[in-house]
């Protein structure tokens, strides 16, 4: 069969680099949509993680209460120091920075 | 030995692959007995060539995942195959175009390259409904690696078959009996070869590297999930409590 003239084989060359070029860029726009979809799940996730960890107090909280008696604190504010301490009530083991600490840590052990 | 970044893997394919269709238009010359037409072959052969070796490499990595049970041979088994349907697609249409303005059809059933060719392809095609009609993983991973390394053992088999049969038609480039290829065209493929090859190495590592990115994303959901399942019953007594009021029960 003779050579096809430039004119008429150019098409058919062209066309079949362009579907070559398609079939690529099909492929990548594929997998693109697929890491975009990833990408998406991921920063949900995140997000996800980020609102079912406790917030916690401030680090000083804690001291603050026990510095002014606790929660009781308004109930002794005439007293003195010295005899506020004798008349104190023995605190529950959970008050306080320690208590905090302690139960921070068994909710970490939980988890 | 270092295995390259994807990146540069990329990087690299698309520059061999350019400079590989650069010399096609602008250094190979024109065949004396095709024409321009011609230079539909340095796509469509080196697709063709990587599309079979990576089924050939599907099957190999099967047996890897059978050998050590390793689901991630198993997800490279697959990934070649898939890789190489998708070659199979651009051979099957590239060589019809060829077809069409060298023999005036788009497809000749008479041609045993052609035939044999379009029967690998079909039975690559029946690797996803085998594969995902099984919901058990483990068992779908191994019938999907046992029909990998029987199609992969077909390949070679079928190739030579077709080489011993009596072509009438389809061009037999690398025929050494009328002079082959001239040493300006042959590097031209080469150079094409290589590109391809390089391109189906980086869409491999592409998808296999989604794939552990989508894998990983699992993980963390479920991790995620336990999580909150058994952070659960201690929210009801830690989140914004009074410190007291969890001794309170003590």
């Amino acid at each position: 069969m003779p050579a096809l003239p430039l004119d008429e084989a150019g098409k058919y060359v062209a066309a079949a680099y362009l579907v070559f070029l398609a079939l690529i860029l099909t492929y990548v726009a594929i997998m693109a949509a697929k890491l975009a979809r990833i990408d998406r799940d991921l920063a949900e996730l995140a997000d996800a993680a980020e609102r079912t960890r406790p917030e916690p107090d401030p680090p000083d909280a804690g001291a603050d209460r026990d510095a002014r008696g606790g929660a009781e604190g308004n109930l002794f504010e005439r007293v003195p120091e010295d005899e506020r301490a004798r008349n104190r009530p023995e605190r529950p083991s959970g008050t306080g920075a320690a208590g905090f600490e302690r139960e921070r840590r068994s909710r970490e052990e939980l988890v | 030995m270092r295995v390259p970044s994807l990146r540069a893997n990329a990087i690299s394919a698309a520059l061999i692959l350019s400079a590989g269709f650069a010399l096609v238009f602008f250094y190979a010359p024109l065949d004396a007995d095709q024409g321009f037409i011609q230079k539909v072959f340095y796509l469509h052969v080196p697709l063709a060539i990587c599309s079979l070796i990576g089924f050939i490499v599907g099957g190999i990595l099967a047996i890897a995942h059978l050998r050590t049970g390793d689901p991630r041979w198993d997800a490279r088994s697959y990934v070649a195959i898939h890789l190489s349907v998708v070659f199979g697609v651009g051979v099957l249409i590239t060589g019809s175009i060829w077809a069409r303005a060298s023999w005036g059809k788009w497809w000749v059933w008479d041609e045993p390259t052609l035939v044999s060719f379009l029967i690998v392809f079909l039975l690559y095609a029946t690797y996803y409904p085998l594969r995902y009609a099984i919901e058990d993983r483990d068992r779908q991973a191994r019938y999907a690696s046992v029909f990998a390394i029987t199609a992969g053992a077909f390949v070679p088999l079928n190739f030579v078959a077709v080489r011993m049969a009596s072509s009438l038609v389809h061009p037999r480039v690398f025929a050494t009996a009328n002079g082959g290829l001239p040493g300006s065209m042959l590097l031209t493929f080469l150079v094409c070869l290589a590109g391809m090859a390089l391109l189906w190495i980086a869409l491999v590592r592409f998808e296999l590297a989604a794939k552990a990115a989508s894998a990983s994303l699992s993980r963390l959901r479920r991790a995620l999930d336990t999580d909150a399942h058994v952070a659960a019953p201690a929210s009801r007594i830690a989140p914004g409590a009074p410190s007291g009021a969890t001794t309170s029960a003590r």
